[in-house]
């Protein structure tokens, strides 16, 4: 057989498998139909839920009412320590009140040394 | 409620105006909750999907299962859909065959042990080749195409696409889908004619 006796050979089988080509078996059309139902029963479902307001909402997002509780906890807390700091914690406030004082002092001593070279 | 799971000879009788209907306005009308809408893109794409599913695998069950699979993705994916980006056509075929590629792929160990080991009186490679082809010689020579070429070879050949949407599909050039199908159909003329060895196979 020549190569263009195969070719033609090739391009009736392509022509017969256009002509036969399979319809879809009726249990596999109703085994898509069910999936397309339940996932259509699925989302309409989902769309029928009232919407929940915003402040219910925004409870989920920091963990519901034990996040919430545990947010309070933290807060007084905070407060509790601002207000009365345990004895063996540095005060921050005071040391950065000392870093800017001794920054100050030592400034002064340079501007006196530069002041009294010019003269 | 409307019975979904009835007969498909009922679907093709819904008729008329949805029937005119794209594919992209009917996905969108079954993300927004229309039954029909679902039975007519069944009746549509179903049997493309199933079709290029079957010359993939050259099985039955698994090209069912595989059409099950790439419906159902469409069906989640509707409400996800952009209307006018790509064909809805385009995206079940190119799922469809990505599932064809796992399922390949998933059964591959399971049939090397299953092989048994050849014997004397095994008939070779062009026996059971003229056997398959009193049955069909087309799939039995497709399913020694490389991957690739077989997936551009239906495209083309059997469900007739136009190269560009072909590309689209495999995610390559025109160029190459061009040179794909040429590889592919000078392979399959060899293989009928019985010449595999003068096949180089090259996977591209």
């Amino acid at each position: 057989m020549t190569m263009a006796e195969d070719d033609m050979e090739l391009d009736q089988l392509f022509a017969q498998a256009r002509q036969n080509r399979p319809e879809l078996p009726d249990d596999l059309a109703v085994r898509i139909l069910t999936d397309a139902e339940s996932v259509r029963l699925d989302r309409l479902a989902q769309a029928a839920q009232p919407p929940r307001p915003l402040w219910v909402r925004m409870l989920d997002g920091i963990g519901g009412w034990q996040g919430m509780s545990g947010l309070v906890a933290a807060s007084a807390a905070g407060v509790w320590i601002g207000f009365s700091a345990p004895g063996f914690l540095p005060d921050p406030a005071a040391y950065i009140y000392a870093q800017d004082v001794t920054f100050v002092v030592a400034d002064l001593g340079l501007d006196t040394t530069f002041l009294e070279d010019a003269e | 409620m409307e019975d979904l799971t009835s007969l498909p000879h009922e679907v093709r009788g819904v008729e008329s105006a949805t029937d005119e209907l794209s594919d992209d306005a009917l996905l969108r009308q079954f993300a927004d909750g229309d039954a029909v809408a679902a039975r007519l893109l069944t009746d549509r794409l179903g049997p493309r999907s199933f079709s290029v599913a079957l010359r993939m695998l050259g099985n039955r069950a698994e090209a069912e299962d595989v059409t099950q699979e790439a419906m159902m993705r469409l069906w989640q994916m509707a409400p996800n859909w952009v209307s006018g980006q790509a064909k809805v056509s385009t995206w079940l075929y190119r799922v469809t065959l990505n599932l064809c590629v796992d399922m390949q792929r998933k059964k591959k160990p399971d049939r090397l042990a299953d092989v048994p080991e050849p014997e004397d009186n095994e008939p070779s490679v062009a026996e059971r080749l003229q056997d398959a082809a009193r049955k069909d010689a087309l799939q039995a020579a497709l399913s020694q195409l490389p991957e690739r070429q077989r997936q551009a070879v239906v495209l083309r050949h059997i469900e007739e696409l136009p190269n560009p949407e072909i590309a689209g599909i495999m995610g390559v050039s025109t160029e190459a889908v061009e040179s794909l199908t040429a590889r592919g159909k000078r392979a399959l003329t060899a293989i009928l004619a019985g010449r595999q060895d003068e096949l180089g196979y090259d996977n591209g």
